[in-house]
């Protein structure tokens, strides 16, 4: 029976005055009004209301992301070995990071997405995924990327096992790891194996994810679908050639379907979505693989994330009905 | 010779309480369309006058009348729909619009105010529109399916508006390009393409601004773009962008514009610092050919930040041409 999810992000605001409650808390706290214990109150509830929100549609929600600032910033500022400098685009989307500086030696030094994950557990009704960015897209997006990634997504892979480690001790058993640079890279980084283990040396029985978006790997797949992972995330929508290197496959490995568009507010007709799917059939263990959609949602209106969940929700339906 | 280190902004001013509130209250049904306008031009006439109390040498409006760069037009122009809230960064949010049909023109969107800014003084007006390749790319496409159709429709409508504007009396014409180096491998030629497409025959001296992506994957070739003048923000990197220039300088057919000013922090910069980065840009640049702006626009600041950084930098840009002998 094929089960639905999301990748991360959803859209912390909506257009009705209710729905900008964490955007009013945010402006207040910069000018110093409300304190960082009030913003977190707001921050919480947000997060809660989204996770709820998610469960409605999804077998598997997230946290939502509704405390990043964004998702390379989120991890760079609370690990050791990092300044945070100037606004950059994150990859081809209209939307912006801080960039980290390396300084020095990369270190773990506290949990970084902990609390928010058990936040959104309690509230949730289903299990929750626990979401990290990757070391190797870390690494590519800090600046002065070149000289320093494979020392420096090394050092990072190092840091973030702690963090999923941390994770699964706090009771997660979904993790996910985010390596969207991954869909610009020729080939599988020198090493990524290895990295990939180091990440992992802390799963103990929690599924893992490795999720890739914003393009296509149809190119990787191969080598990607050797890593020790549980299950391999891919974006059809932008990386549609990556479809057809699927296709060509016979695979154990379970795949989360990112065939909705994340980044488009057209609505997909759930049978297109659906046929797509059981295409898959007898050469994918559909029974245990995802329907998600191509990225995080927080590309997205509010209201049109909640539409794309609800074709999600039906595109699954119709899977399990013609599987059944 | 040209007047070296002239001063201008990128265009957007911070709104007054007074102005945001009514705008609040206007989308809410609750304050008429005719006090609206009334308060965004009062809102107007003190960007002005403060630009005049700080000596700036060519103006902006300020985009009292805009909520956002993409979705004001949007909401005038044929083919798109205004969108719902999506994040771009930080806290910062925008009504995303939707390309919905074939783009259009019907009337003028900025002349109106433009015109009105313009009468108010003596200095210089900027006509102020955004780019064809951002204005599609930081909108939902539900109509076209192609980015090329799409951009290269959205050129002939702000060409349309850039004529409209060069017709009512604009000797400059900012058009902004924040997004342009989003794709630059598969994008960067239709965006110069476009950027052809909305300057072609109108008698203005035209002006592109691009911000916070990574500006060494379009340089050189953004000195392709049929412009006179092209903004970065310097600032935003420590003023590191100019070491593009030791790798193929700075095109001498063209004016830079210098970003001096941070627009996304609180804090004012000292004068100091404004006037060592822009002595740095000077060993690349000659200042007649150098413009001293901030990095973006100002909509992000408080009124009072942008009255004191707007200051700094007029102080630096005095300083540095002092000591030019100037």
């Amino acid at each position: 029976m094929v089960h639905t999810t999301v990748v991360g992000s959803y859209p912390r605001v909506s257009d009705a005055p209710e729905g900008q409650r964490l955007r009013r808390a945010i402006a207040r706290w910069e000018r110093h009004e409300l304190t960082d214990s009030a913003l977190r109150d707001v921050q919480m509830d947000v997060l809660r209301e989204v996770v709820k929100e998610q469960a409605r549609f999804v077998d598997l929600p997230a946290d939502g992301q509704v405390t990043w600032y964004d998702p390379v910033s989120h991890f760079a500022a609370k690990l050791e070995g990092f300044e945070i400098g100037g606004l950059l685009r994150y990859f081809d989307t209209n939307t912006y990071y801080r960039q980290p500086r390396p300084k020095g030696k990369v270190r773990w030094t506290g949990a970084i997405t902990v609390d928010d994950w058990m936040a959104a557990s309690a509230a949730s009704p289903a299990p929750v995924k626990a979401v990290v960015t990757g070391p190797y897209t870390l690494a590519v997006l800090s600046a002065g990327a070149a000289s320093h990634v494979p020392d420096l997504a090394w050092e990072l892979a190092v840091a973030l096992g702690h963090e999923l480690g941390n994770l699964v001790h706090a009771g997660a058993t979904h993790l996910q790891v985010d390596e969207p640079a991954l869909a610009g890279a020729k080939a599988l980084p020198k090493g990524y194996d290895e990295i990939a283990k180091v990440l992992l040396e802390g799963q103990g029985r929690a599924r893992s994810s490795l999720f890739i978006y914003f393009g296509g790997v149809g190119h990787l797949l191969p080598e990607l679908l050797d890593l020790p992972f549980d299950v391999l995330g891919l974006d059809f929508v932008q990386g549609a050639g990556t479809l057809a290197a699927l296709r060509t496959m016979q695979t154990e490995k379970q795949i989360a379907f990112g065939l909705v568009d994340a980044r488009n507010t057209r609505l997909e007709d759930p049978k297109v979505i659906a046929k797509a799917v059981l295409g898959f059939e007898g050469r994918v263990p559909l029974e245990d693989s995802y329907l998600c959609p191509s990225n995080g949602l927080e590309y997205l209106p509010r209201s049109r994330a909640r539409e794309k969940l609800k074709v999600l929700a039906e595109a699954a339906r119709l899977v399990r009905e013609a599987s059944a | 010779m040209k007047h070296p280190l002239r001063t201008t902004t990128v265009g957007s001013f911070a709104k007054p309480d007074y102005l945001q509130r009514a705008r609040n209250r206007h989308a809410a049904g609750k304050v008429a369309d005719e006090e609206l306008d009334r308060l965004t031009r009062q809102a107007t006439r003190e960007v002005v006058e403060l630009q005049e109390h700080l000596g700036l040498d060519v103006f902006v409006h300020g985009e009292m009348e805009r909520g956002d760069m993409v979705a004001y037009f949007a909401e005038h122009m044929p083919g798109m729909r205004t969108g719902e809230l999506v994040r771009s960064y930080g806290n910062r949010f925008y009504h995303k619009p939707i390309i919905v049909d074939e783009l259009g023109w019907d009337e003028a969107m900025t002349v109106d105010m433009w015109r009105y800014a313009q009468g108010l003084t003596k200095w210089p007006m900027k006509g102020m529109l955004t780019g064809p390749y951002t204005m599609v790319e930081w909108s939902f496409d539900e109509h076209y399916g192609s980015r090329k159709e799409a951009v290269l429709g959205m050129a002939r409508v702000i060409h349309r508006e850039a004529q409209a504007l060069a017709k009512a009396g604009a000797r400059y014409i900012q058009v902004d390009e924040p997004a342009i180096h989003t794709r630059p491998g598969e994008d960067f030629d239709l965006a110069v393409k476009a950027m052809e497409t909305v300057v072609k025959g109108v008698a203005a001296e035209f002006h592109t601004h691009i911000c916070y992506g990574d500006v060494s994957r379009i340089y050189p070739g953004m000195l392709r773009l049929p412009v006179k003048q092209i903004h970065l923000a310097f600032k935003n990197t420590d003023f590191g962008l100019l070491k593009l220039f030791d790798r193929t300088p700075f095109d001498k057919s063209k004016e830079l514009g210098l970003g001096v000013i941070d627009v996304h922090t609180h804090t004012v910069e000292p004068v100091k610092d404004v006037r060592v980065g822009i002595g740095r840009a000077l060993r690349y640049v000659p200042p007649e050919r150098v413009w001293i702006e901030p990095d973006c626009g100002l909509k992000t600041r408080t009124p009072e930040e942008v009255q004191a950084k707007l200051k700094v930098m007029v102080e630096a840009r005095n300083a540095v041409l002092h000591g030019l002998g100037a």
